[in-house]
């Protein structure tokens, strides 16, 4: 279609300013439809996931080999201080054993009901998606096993975060550090809950404990099952102050640089009972209808 | 009615325009693009680089900022647009306003070329600088406001120091890339 040159001038200017009011309806479709950007990143995270991969794997042999190279460095004295410690864990060793002997025996006087097994999958973080203003990691899983929102990860040795998104082949979970989580926990020692709050630094910050009752430096924090998805007593990590009157959670696990995390599927394994007297309600959107015994018979009608 | 083409811009020996030359001038001009394109890739892969997720914003806005004062042609606006929607998709952050700081910068880029493809080296720098400051100091308004809370301001405060701290070595980057890459595209 032939134009004047004023008139392609004209749109040329038009451009930029459309483009940039176009850009503001994405930032507020992205706060309106969370779903379909999450959607579509979470597919394009999924295509990418192999490729992160193939990243991440020379890195870990790397690692592995340094790390290697430094164990043969220290060979001697690791040694010596593994022999150490190998006779203070006999000692604990046969503590552990005597209480489990005993924890057992309480157990069947109590007809105490065993927990089930958690099931989990296990996945390499093939990608931190930690910006400016969340820490959170992309895990590449197996497309058969079903992850779900919600999912505890765990390193070796700590609570790591929760899933928040699921793709095909990646899951996201975001991590206790994040300014996002907040969590229920119990300080072991003082026996008090608290609540567990990331704020995009290393150390989450312990809030809401009781006043009476403040957290004792270096008392180990664990899970408190007051939420469904999140049973009690996992491992978190141990109080420190930072300084006078802030608390902090030092993780137990590692949070800089996590390899491999196992997702635990803790859904459902309590379900609380019905209350008694309890009335189910309808779901919305369906008229409620009355109980049969209030319900006008057609065949009887009004005079029976 | 006759047709009249100007003259070309450069007189001289002119290759002929098959195929291979389309192609090869097709890729050299592309090559702003897929800069951008392929730091937001490499940037967004588990390098375990420090400072990487400050890294890709910085060098993403002084290529863009560079392209845009000085060869308009081959960064367009549409072309920041889509670059941004792939910045966007790589980053977790709150979707658009990756996006919309970048066309900001190829704005402010655009508008003022004309003085800023003139003047100095050192100038050009001070002026990206005070860019990267108001940008920055916007994503950071928007962020909290889609937040709904005020997020840590320090990331954003070493985004723009790495952001004005990179810009030499990427110019020299992008004199050497215009001089020897791109040049060659003769548009005419």
């Amino acid at each position: 279609m032939p134009v004047s040159i004023q008139f392609r001038q004209a749109l040329g200017k038009l451009v930029l300013p459309a483009l940039i009011l176009v850009a503001c309806g994405v930032i507020l479709l992205g706060k309106a439809d969370r779903p379909l950007i999450e959607k579509l990143r979470m597919q394009t995270a999924d295509l990418l996931a192999p490729a992160y991969g193939l990243v991440a794997w020379p890195q870990a042999k790397l690692r592995w080999l340094s790390g290697n190279l430094q164990d043969i460095r220290n060979l001697e004295a690791e040694n010596i201080r593994l022999r150490a410690e190998n006779v203070s864990l006999r000692h604990w060793y046969d503590v552990a054993a005597a209480l489990a002997d005993e924890n057992a025996a309480l157990k069947s006087n109590l007809h105490w009901i065993p927990d089930n097994a958690p099931a989990f999958v296990t996945g390499r973080v093939v990608r931190d998606t930690s910006g400016l203003y969340a820490r959170a990691v992309l895990l590449a899983i197996n497309p058969d096993t079903a992850v779900r929102k919600g999912g505890i990860a765990l390193d070796g040795s700590g609570l790591v975060g929760r899933v928040t998104e699921v793709g095909k082949r990646s899951v996201r979970v975001l991590l206790i550090t994040d300014s996002s989580s907040r969590l229920p926990v119990t300080l072991e020692s003082s026996h008090a809950a608290a609540i567990m709050a990331g704020d995009n630094t290393a150390l989450p910050r312990i809030i809401f404990y009781p006043q009476d009752n403040v957290p004792i430096e270096g008392e180990r924090v664990v899970t408190n099952g007051e939420i469904e998805s999140l049973p009690a007593g996992l491992p978190v990590g141990h109080v420190h102050y930072v300084r006078p009157g802030q608390p902090v959670v030092v993780p137990a696990a590692a949070l800089d640089h996590i390899d491999i995390l196992r997702i635990f599927d803790y859904e459902d394994t309590v379900s609380p009972p019905d209350a008694p007297g309890r009335v189910p309600l309808p779901n919305v959107g369906r008229t409620m209808s009355l109980p049969s015994q209030f319900q006008s018979r057609p065949d009887q009608g009004l005079h029976g | 009615m006759k047709n009249f083409t100007p003259p070309p811009i450069r007189p001289g020996i002119h290759p002929r325009s098959g195929l291979g030359y389309r192609i090869d001038h097709g890729m050299r001009s592309s090559v702003p693009c897929l800069f951008v394109f392929f730091v937001a890739l490499v940037l967004s892969a588990p390098l375990n680089l420090p400072g990487q997720v400050e890294l890709m914003p910085a060098i993403i806005m002084a290529a863009i900022f560079l392209w845009s004062v000085f060869v308009p042609v081959l960064m367009p606006s549409i072309a920041v647009f889509m670059l941004g929607i792939w910045v966007d998709i790589l980053s977790f952050g709150p979707a658009g306003v990756m996006l919309l700081t970048m066309l900001i910068v190829h704005g402010i880029a655009l508008s003022g070329r004309y003085t800023l493809a003139r003047v100095n080296f050192f100038v050009l720098w001070f002026v990206f600088g005070v860019v990267m400051v108001g940008v920055t100091a916007l994503q950071w308004v928007l962020c909290s406001a889609l937040a709904l809370h005020i997020v840590e301001f320090l990331p954003f405060v070493f985004e723009t120091v790495l952001a004005f701290g990179s810009f030499p070595v990427l110019y020299t980057g992008f004199v050497w890339t215009y001089r020897f890459v791109v040049n060659n595209a003769d548009p005419s």
